[in-house]
């Protein structure tokens, strides 16, 4: 699979945390464009860390992170989320631990919310059928509220949503987290099922053997640092 | 005890605390905030309608003369300066109270803080500029009776009532099916998930500041029906309006709209009581809200809201 392309994704020297907590040091991580990309490690070495600060929703932060070769990092001691519009609008795509769900939205009203830009919005009907053709069983669905859906077909929703627009890089956290093996399965297989078409992907993920042998490369997590491409792993 | 007197009082207390309670739910669940200078627009947006029904009036008459054209003419004109003037007054408390404040820490209680500076300052200013005497709007429904299936009321309750129907129809219409609104309800149930689907709180906030002004000025239009526009009008109804949005759980719409209703008519019913009478109308309503909220401290809203996280 091609690794050509410019670099989506270039973090430099991110170190990030909450309050008096430091979690990431000093973190340097490439993503290059089209690239599938595993993220391991166990709980609590920094994944969702580092997901929430490349979207700026952590606590404090310092360092580069190039998105696009444009600049979305920095230092920034307040204010988490204040600039996570402007970066999903300079073309990340991510869905977070626990799916930040509308529970009052149906599955048609939380889909289009993803379509943010105006093109994507003029032709959402198109766009969410094509989400219900990735996620089959949403479709039936469609006029559910998203709070009464199971935690599986909230993740499809979850995952739908970041979809609705052509992202540059997609970071979706623990799909398979919570999730019965047969239904996390079917979320990973829709995913790597995506068409590639220059689109990076970062899945974070603990159950290696969910991804080994599907993406391009894994990198370990261990304490809040980058622990070298671990290469494919074969639990087979 | 005139049962259709307490009726139709109980729907016009209604409507006033409804349009007062939904703003102020409608923007601490989206934007975050308790906003304690919503008796602020209510008394200035009242001033605001008074001034420019003051400054057309003359003119509206020669052009015109006296009838039905004049009248509502007049009536489009106040109910849009009160409105108009809410909506700038939302913006202002925007600027001062949201923008400069809202990615600091602990932004509920500064903005508490800030609002509540607003709305001092705001009552101090009118009473300093336009001194302590009650103004009267123009008569936006006319003046008489109406005699309705043994029922009877006056055109200025029942045009409250039915003009806050309409509005909240309007707003909640609008909330449903706009893009905007879809936006502000997102923003309501997730703020995380919201800022992650590339909605911005900045820009969704400031259509629900000027909308929640919006609302309490045709609050002033509509209660300055029955009562007088004076600088501290806004009191009251900032008041209730607060404790019927708890009442019926911060952020629920439906919520705040029942509990309008339960406390409206719990007004209406107590004042019309012999030997308990208007005196006993506040202890009433504050024995009641504070009961519901010690069996049910979320409010009413979980009850009735469809879905909950």
């Amino acid at each position: 699979m091609a690794r050509s392309g410019a670099d989506v994704l270039k973090i430099t020297g991110l170190t990030a945390g909450y309050g008096p907590l430091r979690v990431l040091h000093e973190i340097d991580f490439k993503v290059a464009e089209g690239e599938r990309v595993g993220l391991v490690g166990l709980n609590g070495h920094g994944k969702t860390t580092l997901f929430r600060a490349i979207s700026s929703l952590v606590g404090w932060q310092s360092g580069s992170i190039l998105l696009n070769g444009a600049e979305v990092g920095g230092a920034r001691s307040s204010g988490p989320g204040r600039r996570t519009p402007a970066i999903v609008r300079a073309g990340l795509a991510m869905t977070p631990q626990g799916d930040a769900i509308f529970p009052g939205l149906t599955v048609a009203q939380h889909l289009d919310c993803g379509a943010y830009t105006p093109k994507a919005w003029k032709d959402r009907k198109a766009r969410r059928d094509m989400v219900f053709d990735i996620f089959p069983p949403l479709r039936k669905l469609e006029h559910a509220l998203v709070g009464r859906l199971s935690g599986g077909e909230r993740r499809m929703v979850s995952v739908g949503r970041a979809l609705m627009v052509e992202a540059r890089l997609y970071l979706i956290d623990e799909p398979s987290l919570g999730l019965a093996p047969k239904i996390s399965a079917s979320v990973i297989e829709a995913l790597f099922a995506l068409p590639q078409d220059g689109r990076a992907l970062v899945i974070a993920e603990q159950n290696v053997a969910l991804l080994s042998g599907r993406v391009d490369r894994m990198v370990g997590m261990h304490a809040g640092r980058i622990r070298g491409d671990v290469g494919h792993v074969s639990l087979h | 005890m005139d049962i259709s007197v307490t009726l139709i009082n109980g729907l016009n207390l209604a409507a006033i605390y409804g349009l007062m309670a939904i703003g102020i739910s409608l923007l601490w669940s989206s934007v975050g905030m308790i906003n304690m200078a919503h008796g602020a627009t209510f008394a200035a947006s009242g001033y605001a309608a008074w001034l420019v029904a003051d400054a057309t009036k003359a003119l509206v008459l020669a052009a015109f003369g006296k009838g039905l054209l004049t009248t509502s003419l007049m009536a489009g004109i106040t109910l849009t300066a009160g409105a108009g003037f809410g909506a700038l007054f939302g913006a202002l408390i925007y600027l001062l109270a949201f923008l400069p404040i809202h990615d600091k820490p602990n932004f509920p209680v500064r903005s508490l803080i800030v609002t509540l500076a607003i709305n001092l300052a705001t009552v101090q200013g009118l009473l300093w500029y336009f001194g302590p005497k009650q103004k009267n709007l123009p008569k936006i429904f006319g003046t008489g009776k109406l005699e309705f299936l043994g029922l009877s009321a006056r055109y200025d309750q029942i045009g409250a009532i039915l003009a806050t129907a309409v509005i909240l129809g309007l707003t909640l219409f609008w909330l449903k099916t706009s893009r905007k609104g879809l936006e502000i309800r997102a923003m309501m149930q997730n703020p995380e998930g919201a800022v992650l689907s590339g909605i911005s709180v900045r820009w969704t906030a400031l259509p629900v500041t000027m909308l929640t002004g919006a609302l309490a000025g045709l609050a002033a239009i509509l209660l300055s029906q029955t009562i007088f526009v004076s600088p501290t009008s806004g009191t009251m109804p900032l008041i209730k309006g607060l404790t019927i949005a708890l009442l019926g759980g911060l952020g629920s719409v439906p919520g705040a709209v029942a509990g309008a209703i339960i406390i409206g008519f719990l007004e209406a019913i107590v004042g019309a009581i012999p030997f308990l009478g208007q005196r006993y109308v506040l202890f009433a309503t504050f024995l009641f809200i504070i009961i519901v909220l010690i069996i049910r401290p979320r409010g009413l809203g979980g009850l009735l809201d469809e879905a909950r996280k």
